[in-house]
């Protein structure tokens, strides 16, 4: 078995001191109760989504009395969730298409191209980071409404689009990319754009996935703005759907955990599936830039 | 350089620059109306009467003073800084303890990784909703479950006006813990275990290992993420509509949950929805700045 090195505090040696020992032991031990304590709210979510109204309400017990697929599927047919889900998928396509290309041709202007000028356009985006989006949320709103765009998924592909955070990590990429390889393509003649989609693309296929990822959970997650635009029923995402059953309450409580199990189906399927990009990369992401 | 050479370079630089403004103008034109103009325009329409989405009349800042006389300004504004509060005192030295016990793992790390990022990928409407069913009075809310094994007897503990508060920040921690522990793993890693060798050969126990290498070397990161965690609690909001209503009795009214109501409450108040907005906005703003000041103090020093 290969030996796995220590990179923490405690060092080798230290194990033979036995109150290190117990202590790297108790160390394990919380670490496992923090397993528990970050898995144990979805299993309980999911076994809760296995009762019907009259369990759920009235069972003091975590364990459901049957394992019948059949209130989901039931939950699922009822609410018509399919519907929704297909709307997330239409919303998620296209913001994240949106985030590769506009925020990517933004970044390739800003870290390779640089046009004179280019810095004061990298300065406003940095700003733009400390912005919480939240606070300008309402002249958006009104924006969108006198384009008369509502009820349409375009605002929420574009919005996407802009994304500061998203430019800065193309910046950033595209800054180690070696200038040699985009000077000689521009020799060869190839506009600048063609480099773009030629060159600096297929060589990003890191960065693009890592924004991908993130966007495509962003997008599945976001629900205040597409709240606002999707008015039309045919129009909402999972989430807008499940945020008008929290505020309206005409859901029963067993179906709103079945929503919930649904609601978080695709996001979990994606986090095994890049579990690795993910967690590499929640520190470029969660500093912001 | 003859004098044509070097009108044709500059010509072709010209040229170079404009199609490069092109390339990114789809971008600029994006940020532009998402993120730039609505901040200019939330000001504005501070100041301005609205009727739907049309600026009325100019009122100066009588939306400010009307916001701000109310009771339920002066609430949701102490609501926010007890947001705050909560927030550092539960979320800010747990994700360095949960950063500090991975690192020390060995077999496993990855697994504890992994488990401890799981929370921050869900949808946060999603989390809210499921704990507001683990946190339900009723005998079936699963606290109450779990308690009642205790022998403990039902409780409610969204209705209390003293307990909603930490509540709710002890689910945007449990969300968020895990993303800012793999923050300060980061920076841990980035200690050279020859660091605590030589402070062991020296004799320096685990504990002094601690106080005096790994806590500083991660105090200018955690400086750093304390401000982004006070600018991210400050704008609170879908948490408390959703899991109270910003009750019981604007308890758990927040600052941004105020704005959202003024705008899209039924009244569509938008001059008055901005006036918060701007107001929220100036704080932040006040807070980054007294950050970066003392920030700069310290890198002086250094």
């Amino acid at each position: 078995m290969k030996k796995i090195l220590r990179t923490g505090v405690i060092r080798e040696y230290d194990m033979h001191s036995p109150s290190v020992k117990a202590g790297y032991g108790f160390i394990i031990i919380l670490c496992c109760l923090m397993v528990v304590l970050a898995v144990f709210p979805l299993v309980w979510v999911t076994l809760a989504g296995f009762k019907n109204l009259k369990e759920f309400v009235s069972s003091t017990s975590i364990i459901p009395q049957s394992f019948s697929l059949e209130p989901f599927t039931t939950t699922w047919s009822q609410l018509g969730i399919a519907r929704n889900y297909l709307n997330s998928l239409i919303s998620v396509v296209g913001s994240v298409l949106c985030a590769l290309v506009f925020n990517g041709l933004l970044g390739y202007g800003i870290g390779i191209l640089k046009p004179k000028g280019h810095s004061i356009v990298k300065k406003l985006v940095l700003l733009s980071l400390l912005m919480p989006p939240t606070i300008s949320i309402v002249p958006l709103f009104m924006n969108i409404q006198k384009l008369h765009l509502g009820n349409s998924f375009v605002p929420l592909w574009l919005s996407f689009g802009a994304n500061a955070m998203y430019v800065i990590l193309f910046v950033q990429f595209f800054e180690t990319l070696p200038a040699s390889i985009i000077e000689a393509s521009r020799i060869d003649g190839c506009s600048q754009l063609q480099t773009f989609f030629n060159i600096v693309l297929p060589l990003s296929k890191p960065i693009c996935a890592v924004i991908s990822i993130f966007a495509v959970n962003a997008a599945w997650s976001d629900f205040l703005l597409p709240y606002l635009v999707l008015r039309g029923a045919d129009k909402q995402t999972v989430m807008v759907r499940l945020f008008v059953f929290s505020t309206e309450q005409t859901v029963n409580a067993d179906a709103m955990m079945r929503s919930v199990v649904f609601a978080m189906i695709p996001p979990i399927i994606l986090f095994f599936i890049f579990q690795k990009q993910l967690t590499e990369n929640a520190v470029s992401v969660g500093i912001k830039g | 350089m003859s004098k044509p050479e070097a009108l044709l370079r500059s010509h072709a630089k010209i040229k170079g620059n404009i199609q490069s403004w092109l390339i990114m103008l789809p971008g600029l034109l994006l940020m532009t109306s998402f993120v730039w103009e609505p901040l200019f325009e939330s000001i504005r329409m501070s100041l301005y009467k609205t009727r739907n989405v049309e600026l009325v009349k100019f009122i100066g800042f009588s939306n400010f003073i009307s916001v701000t006389g109310k009771d339920d300004f002066l609430q949701a504004l102490a609501n926010t800084f007890s947001y705050t509060f909560w927030s550092l005192l539960i979320g800010f030295a747990l994700p360095v303890i949960l950063a500090m016990l991975i690192g020390e793992t060995t077999r496993g790390k990855s697994l504890f990784r992994t488990a401890v990022y799981l929370p921050n990928m869900l949808p946060g409407l999603a989390v809210i909703i499921l704990w507001s069913a683990f946190f339900s009075g009723e005998k079936s809310g699963v606290l109450n479950i779990l308690l009642s094994r205790l022998g403990v007897s039902a409780q409610s503990y969204l209705t209390r006006a003293d307990w909603v508060i930490p509540i709710i920040i002890l689910i945007a921690t449990w969300k968020g813990a895990g993303a800012t522990a793999l923050i300060y793993m980061a920076g841990m890693a980035s200690i050279s275990p020859e660091l605590y060798e030589a402070a062991a050969i020296d004799g320096a126990t685990v504990w002094h290992r601690i106080i005096h290498i790994l806590l500083p070397a991660i105090r200018k990161l955690a400086g750093t993420l304390l401000i982004l965690q006070i600018i991210s609690v400050f704008q609170i909001m879908y948490e408390p509509m959703v899991l109270t209503k910003g009750g019981p009795d604007n308890a758990s009214l927040s600052l941004m949950q105020l704005m959202w109501q003024y705008a899209f409450g039924g009244s569509m108040n938008y001059g008055k929805a901005s006036a918060v907005a701007v107001i929220v906005t100036l704080i932040l703003l006040v807070m980054t700045a007294i950050y970066s000041y003392f920030n700069r103090k310290e890198s002086d020093w250094d």
